[in-house]
C-alpha cells in the first residue's frame, strides 16, 4: 500500500461516522485492526526486553478481542439488517508489476461475519481463561502475543476477499500454532510436536501457494470478486472448469494439512503438547477448521469441479472413520479429544463435499464451541468425574455399546491392533518416505563435509594422513 | 568523461560512498583508532549509507537516466549508475554496517576492521561500475580478505584452502572470458567464437563464485571456517550476480535481452537452491545451517535473474535484497550467541531460551523473515519469483516452491534446536548489549517496512528491470482493473492513476510524465480536468509511445543508453497506430 493509500485508509475510518455505506468497511478494517494492535502492543515492550504486566497484557488482548467481537456483532447486525448482501472492502493495491496485482481486499457476508464473531468471541474467552492459568508462567508474554498473533490472522483469513490476502493470514496461523504447540520448550516432546506441525502446514502450504499463482495467471487477479460471483452459498464459479478443477485440488490439498486429514493428520495429537488454553482455541476449534472455512470460501469453485468434490468426501470420510477407530483405544484424555476433533473434521468435509455448506458451517461453530468447552476442562476432568461419582452415589459406568460391536470378534481384534498402530499412517509416512529421504540427505551431507575435507588438505598432508592410517592398521 | 553539471551530485554522493570507508581504513591500519576501531567504521559507513540513500532518493525522484562516465570498455561504462545500482548500493551499506555494529569486540582489531572497511569500499566500487577490467580487479580485492581471515582464524585452514582454491578459478575463468569479450563483443551482430566462448568463461566463473553446483562446497565451508562476518561480506552483497546482470544483459543478438549463458546458469541455480535448501535439512551445526541456506538463497536470486519478464527479474532483485538482510541478521544473532556460548550444535536441542530469550526472538524473526512471513520483503520477493517462474516454466516454478518449503523447515529445526531443550540454569544469562540490540532491530525494521510498504522498491525495480531486458514496461489495460470506472459526464479527465507509477489514464488511454500530472510516484485526483492539447500536457508520454514534442515543453526525459520504451520518432502518432504499437511491444507471455 502507498502512502496515498494508507491517507485513503485514514480517510476511510474518519468518513465512517459521516457515511452510512462506509460503516461496514470501518467495521471490518476494525476487526483487523484491533488484534494488531495488541499484537504491537505486547509484542514490542517484550521486544525492548521490558514486558508489559500480566494484568495489562491479559486486558489489552482481551480488550481487543472484545473490539473486534463487538465490531463483528455489530457487523452482522448490519449485514442481516442488508440481506447478507456482501460488502467489499477495498483498501488498495499493495504492490503491483505490470499485470500482477496484490491488492488488500476484505469481504463481508453471510460466511465470513458469523465465523468472525464466534471466532473472535472464543479468543476473548480463551483470553480470560489463559490470563489465569498460566499465571506465573514463564511464557506468559509469549503465549498472548502469539495469541494476538492468531487471532490477527484468523481474522485475515476469514475476512479476506483475494487470496493474496488469505494466504497472509494462513501464514500467521501456521506459526502461531507451530510456536504455541513448542511453547513448552524445554520438553524434547514438544519440540518434535511442533516441527512436525510446521512441516506438514508448509507442505500443504505448497497447495495454497500454487493455487494462488494459478489464479493470478488465469484471471490476472486474486479477488474473489473474478472467481464467483454472487451471494454466499450460492456464488456462481466465473472460471473455466479446467481452472476450477485444478484450483479446487490445490486448495483440498493445503486444507487438509491445517484440518489433519489423513494423510496428514499425525501432527493433531501432539499438538495437544501445547498449553491447553492453546490446544482449545487451535485444535478444537479455529485452526482446525481453517481448512474447511477456505472451502467454504472457494465453494463456488468446488461447484464446478466435482473431482474435487470426490476427493473431500474421500478424505473426509476416511478421516473420520480411521479417527473414529484410533480415538476409542487412546490412553490420555487430549489425544482421545484432537481424535475427536479430527472426527468431526473429516465429517465437515464429507458435507462441503456433498454441497451442505451451511449445515457445514453449523457444525463449525457448534463443534467448535463444545470442542473447545470440552479441552478447556480436560485438566480438571478428574476432579470433574469425582464429582459426579459423588452425585450418583457411585460409579456411574463406561458406555459399554458402540457400532463396533456389531462386528464379528476377530474382526473386532484386528481393527484394535490397527487403532493401537493409528492406522499405519505414521509407519507408512516415516518408514517409507520421511525416512529413506532424510537418510539419504544425511548421505549427502557426509559425502559434502568429505569432499571439503580432501579438498582443502594439502597433498602432502594428505598423503601423510593417508601413511599414518596404513601404519596404524598395520600395527593393530 | 562526459559529466553535464546536473550530474556532479550524483557523482559526489558515489564518490563519498566509496571513498568514505576507504578513508576510514586507511586510518585504521595505520593505528588510528586502536582503543575503538569500531567507531570510525559506524561513522564512515553511515556516511556511506547516507551518500547511497542519497543516490537512491535523486533516482527515485528525477529524471531516472543512467549516468554512465568514463571509458567505454567490453560494453560496460567505468562509472554505470542505473536503477540496479540506486537499490543494491544502499542495501550493501546497511548490511556492512550491520556487521560492524554486531561483530564481538576481540574480533574487531585494527586489521580486521580495515580488512571490513576495505571490502566494503570495494564492493561499492563494484557495484557502481560496468567496466570489465574494474569488474575483475574487484573481484580480486574482495577475494583476499576474505582469504587472509579466514586463514587466520583457527581451525579455518581447510575453508581457506577450499577458498583459495574456487577464487582463484573463478578470477582466471573470469580474467580470460573477459578478455575473450573485450576482442570479439558478444553484444555487437556478428560475434564470433571467441566472444561466445569468452561469455561462456565469464558464465563458469559466475558459476564458482556463487556457489553453484558443483562448485558449491565452498559456501557452507565458509561460513564454517571463517568468522561470520568474513562469511556474509563476501556472499551477501552478491558480486557474482552483479556480473551476471552486467555483462549478461542486453546482447544484441538475444532478442530477449538475456544472455543464453545467463539461461543455462539459472537452470543450475534452481537445482542449486532446492539442494542446499535439502542440505539445510541435515545440517548439524548452525554455522552449516546458516551457509547452505545463504547457499541456496543466493542461487534463488540467479535463477530470478534469467527471467524474460520484469515480474520475474524484479522477484530476483527483491530476493536479493530480502534474503541478504535477512540472512545477515539470522548469522549476526548466531554469531552474537555463540561469542557467548560457544559453538552451536544442532544434534540435540541446546536449550539456549532460558539464557538468551531477546536473541531467541531476534533469530526466530529473522528466520521467518527469510522464509516468505507476510510483511516482510521476502514474502513479496517470494510471491514475484513464483509467479513469474511458473509464468514461465512450470519445472522451475516448482523447484523454486520446494526450495521455499524445505528453507522454511530448516530455519524452525534450527530454532527449536538452538534455543529449545531442558535449560542450563545454572549458565550466565546473556543479555543483548545496545549496538546490538540498534543493529538488530534496525535491520528488522527495514525487512518489514520493506514488507509492509513495497510499492516503492517494486516500481523502481520494475523500471529497473524493464530497462535491463530492453523491453518497455507492461502498460496497464485499464479494463482489466476491476474497479475500473469511468466517471459519468464524459469529458476529458483523469479517470484512473496507477498506483505505483503514477501514470494516468485519459480518454482510454494511459500516459506517463505529463508535467500536469506530476512525475512518476505521484498521484493526482480522479476526475481532474486534463486538456491534452495545452503545452503543460504536451510533455506527456503516452506508454510506449510518445503524443507530442512541443517547443515549449519541456522535452521527455530519455536514457542515455540504448533507448528504452520511447521512440525516437517525436510526432504524433495516430490512436491506430499507437494501440497497434502497444500490443506488439509488449512482451510475449
Amino acid at each position: 500500500m502507498t502512502i496515498p493509500g494508507a491517507g485513503r485508509l485514514v480517510g476511510l475510518l474518519a468518513a465512517t461516522f459521516a457515511s452510512a455505506h462506509n460503516i461496514v468497511a470501518a467495521l471490518v478494517v476494525l476487526q483487523l485492526a484491533a488484534p494488531a494492535a495488541s499484537l504491537v502492543l505486547v509484542g514490542l515492550p517484550a521486544l525492548l526486553d521490558r514486558p508489559l504486566s500480566e494484568r495489562a497484557t491479559t486486558r489489552l488482548v482481551g480488550s481487543a478481542f472484545t473490539v473486534a467481537f463487538l465490531a463483528g456483532l455489530a457487523m452482522f447486525a448490519v449485514l442481516s439488517a442488508r440481506g447478507f448482501a456482501p460488502e467489499q472492502v477495498h483498501l488498495g493495491t499493495w504492490f503491483s508489476v505490470g499485470h500482477h496485482d496484490a491488492t488488500i481486499d476484505l469481504v463481508a457476508d453471510g460466511l465470513s461475519v458469523p465465523y468472525v464473531c464466534f471466532s473472535t468471541g472464543l479468543c476473548a474467552l480463551v483470553n480470560a481463561f489463559a490470563g489465569k492459568y498460566l499465571h506465573r508462567e514463564p511464557g506468559f508474554t509469549r503465549f498472548f502475543v502469539l495469541l494476538s498473533l492468531f487471532g490477527t490472522g484468523m481474522n485475515l483469513m476469514v475476512l479476506a476477499g483475494s487470496i493474496d490476502v488469505l494466504f497472509a493470514g494462513w501464514e500467521f496461523l501456521g506459526i502461531s500454532s507451530t510456536m504455541l504447540i513448542g511453547f513448552f520448550h524445554e520438553r524434547t516432546n514438544a519440540l518434535k510436536a511442533a516441527l512436525r506441525a510446521f512441516t506438514t502446514y508448509r507442505i500443504c502450504d505448497v497447495g495454497l501457494l500454487a493455487a494462488g499463482v494459478m489464479i493470478h495467471r488465469d484471471v490476472g487477479s486474486g479477488d474473489f470478486e473474478r472467481l464467483f460471483g454472487g451471494v454466499w452459498p450460492h456464488a456462481e464459479c466465473l472460471v473455466s472448469p479446467g481452472t476450477a478443477t485444478l484450483v479446487s485440488l490445490l486448495l483440498v490439498f493445503a486444507a487438509m494439512g491445517k484440518s489433519g486429514q489423513v494423510p496428514f493428520s499425525n501432527w493433531l495429537p501432539r499438538a495437544m503438547e501445547g498449553p491447553t488454553p492453546s490446544s482449545a482455541i487451535f485444535y478444537g476449534a479455529l485452526s482446525i477448521h481453517a481448512g474447511a472455512y477456505l472451502l467454504l470460501r472457494c465453494e463456488a469453485l468446488l461447484d464446478a469441479a466435482w473431482l474435487a468434490r470426490l476427493a473431500l468426501v474421500a478424505i473426509g470420510a476416511g478421516t473420520a472413520v480411521h479417527a473414529a477407530l484410533v480415538g476409542r483405544v487412546q490412553t490420555d484424555l487430549k489425544s482421545m479429544l484432537a481424535y475427536a476433533s479430527m472426527t468431526q473434521a473429516g465429517i465437515i468435509f464429507v458435507e462441503i463435499g456433498i454441497g451442505l455448506r451451511v449445515v457445514a458451517l453449523v457444525h463449525i461453530v457448534s463443534h467448535a464451541i463444545l470442542r473447545s468447552l470440552q479441552i478447556l476442562r480436560s485438566p480438571s476432568a478428574l476432579h470433574d468425574r469425582h464429582e459426579l461419582e459423588a452425585a450418583l452415589g457411585g460409579h456411574p459406568g463406561a458406555a459399554s455399546w458402540s457400532v463396533v460391536n456389531l462386528l464379528p470378534e476377530h474382526v473386532q481384534r484386528r481393527l484394535y491392533r490397527v487403532a493401537l498402530d493409528r492406522g499405519f499412517e505414521e509407519l507408512v509416512v516415516s518408514r517409507l518416505v520421511v525416512g529413506p529421504v532424510w537418510r539419504s540427505l544425511e548421505r549427502l551431507g557426509q559425502a559434502e563435509l568429505g569432499w571439503i575435507e580432501w579438498l582443502g588438505t594439502r597433498p602432502q598432508d594428505r598423503a601423510r594422513d593417508l601413511a599414518e592410517r596404513r601404519a596404524q592398521g598395520r600395527s593393530r | 568523461m562526459n559529466l553535464d553539471a546536473h550530474d556532479i551530485p550524483l557523482v559526489a554522493a558515489l564518490a563519498a560512498t566509496i571513498l568514505a570507508p576507504l578513508a576510514a581504513a586507511l586510518h585504521v591500519a595505520r593505528g588510528g583508532s586502536q582503543v575503538d576501531p569500531r567507531r570510525p567504521a559506524i561513522i564512515s559507513l553511515l556516511v556511506a549509507l547516507a551518500a547511497s540513500l542519497t543516490i537512491t532518493r535523486a533516482w527515485m525522484s528525477g529524471p531516472e537516466v543512467t549516468l554512465e562516465l568514463g571509458q567505454r570498455l567490453g560494453g560496460g561504462f567505468l562509472v554505470h549508475v542505473d536503477g540496479v545500482t540506486a537499490v543494491l548500493l544502499p542495501f550493501v551499506a546497511i548490511v556492512e554496517l550491520a556487521i560492524v555494529m554486531m561483530a564481538p569486540k576481540r574480533f574487531l582489531d585494527g586489521p580486521a576492521t580495515s580488512r571490513i572497511l576495505l571490502g566494503a569500499a570495494t564492493t561499492f566500487a563494484l557495484f557502481s561500475t560496468a567496466h570489465p577490467l574494474v569488474l575483475i580487479m574487484a573481484w580480486v580485492v574482495t577475494a583476499l580478505p576474505t582469504w587472509w581471515s579466514t586463514r587466520a582464524t583457527p581451525g579455518g585452514q581447510t575453508a581457506a584452502r577450499v577458498y583459495a582454491i574456487m577464487m582463484t578459478l573463478a578470477v582466471a575463468c573470469m580474467a580470460v572470458g573477459t578478455v575473450m569479450m573485450i576482442v570479439d563483443p558478444p553484444w555487437e551482430p556478428g560475434v564470433g567464437a571467441l566472444g561466445t566462448a569468452g561469455g561462456w568463461f565469464v558464465a563458469l566463473a559466475v558459476l564458482v563464485r556463487k556457489g553453484i553446483v558443483p562448485f558449491h562446497s565452498w559456501y557452507p565451508a565458509l561460513y564454517r571456517g571463517a568468522p561470520m562476518s568474513t562469511a556474509l561480506a563476501a556472499t551477501v552483497p552478491q558480486i557474482a550476480s552483479y556480473t551476471a546482470v552486467r555483462l549478461f544483459f542486453g546482447h544484441a543478438d538475444h532478442g530477449d535481452g538475456v544472455g543464453a549463458e545467463l539461461v543455462v546458469l539459472s537452470q543450475l541455480a534452481l537445482l542449486t537452491a532446492t539442494y542446499g535448501a535439502a542440505l539445510a535439512l541435515v545440517q548439524r551445526d548452525l554455522r552449516g545451517l546458516v551457509g547452505t541456506l545463504a547457499m541456496s538463497q543466493s542461487a534463488l536470486v540467479l535463477a530470478g535473474l534469467a527471467g524474460k519478464l520484469p515480474m520475474e527479474l524484479n522477484g530476483a532483485f527483491c530476493t536479493w535484497i530480502s534474503s541478504g538482510l535477512a540472512l545477515t541478521g539470522l548469522g549476526l544473532v548466531g554469531w552474537a550467541l555463540e561469542s557467548r556460548a560457544g559453538p552451536l550444535s544442532l544434534e540435540t536441542p541446546q536449550g539456549r531460551f532460558a539464557d538468551a530469550p531477546l536473541l531467541a526472538a531476534f533469530f526466530l524473526l529473522f528466520g521467518l523473515a527469510s522464509i516468505g512471513l507476510p510483511g516482510t520483503l521476502s514474502f513479496v520477493a517470494d510471491d514475484l519469483l513464483v509467479s513469474g517462474s511458473l509464468d514461465e516454466q512450470l519445472h522451475a516454478g516448482l523447484l523454486v516452491i520446494a526450495a521455499t518449503v524445505l528453507s522454511a523447515i530448516s530455519v524452525m529445526r534450527g530454532w527449536f534446536m538452538v534455543f529449545g531443550g531442558p535449560a542450563n540454569l545454572d549458565g550466565p544469562r546473556h543479555h543483548v548489549l545496545p549496538r546490538e540490540r540498534i543493529a538488530l532491530t534496525a535491520l528488522l525494521a527495514t525487512i518489514v517496512l520493506l514488507g509492509l510498504w513495497p510499492a516503492p522498491l517494486v516500481r523502481e525495480l520494475e523500471r529497473a528491470g524493464s530497462e535491463l531486458l530492453g523491453v518497455p514496461l507492461e502498460p496497464r489495460d485499464p479494463a482489466a482493473s476491476p474497479r475500473y470506472e469511468k466517471p459519468a459526464g464524459g469529458g476529458t479527465s483523469i479517470d484512473e492513476v496507477g498506483t505505483i507509477t503514477g501514470d494516468v489514464l485519459v480518454g482510454g488511454e494511459w500516459l506517463r510524465g505529463c508535467a500536469g500530472a506530476g512525475l512518476p510516484g505521484e498521484m493526482k485526483d480522479l476526475d481532474q480536468p486534463v486538456d491534452p492539447q495545452s503545452p503543460r500536457e504536451q510533455s506527456c508520454t503516452s506508454v510506449g509511445h510518445p503524443i507530442a514534442a512541443a517547443t515549449t515543453a519541456p522535452s521527455a526525459p530519455t536514457s542515455r543508453a540504448s533507448a528504452s520504451f520511447i521512440s525516437a520518432s517525436g510526432s504524433i502518432p495516430s490512436p491506430a497506430s499507437r494501440s497497434a504499437s502497444r500490443s506488439s511491444s509488449m512482451p510475449a507471455g
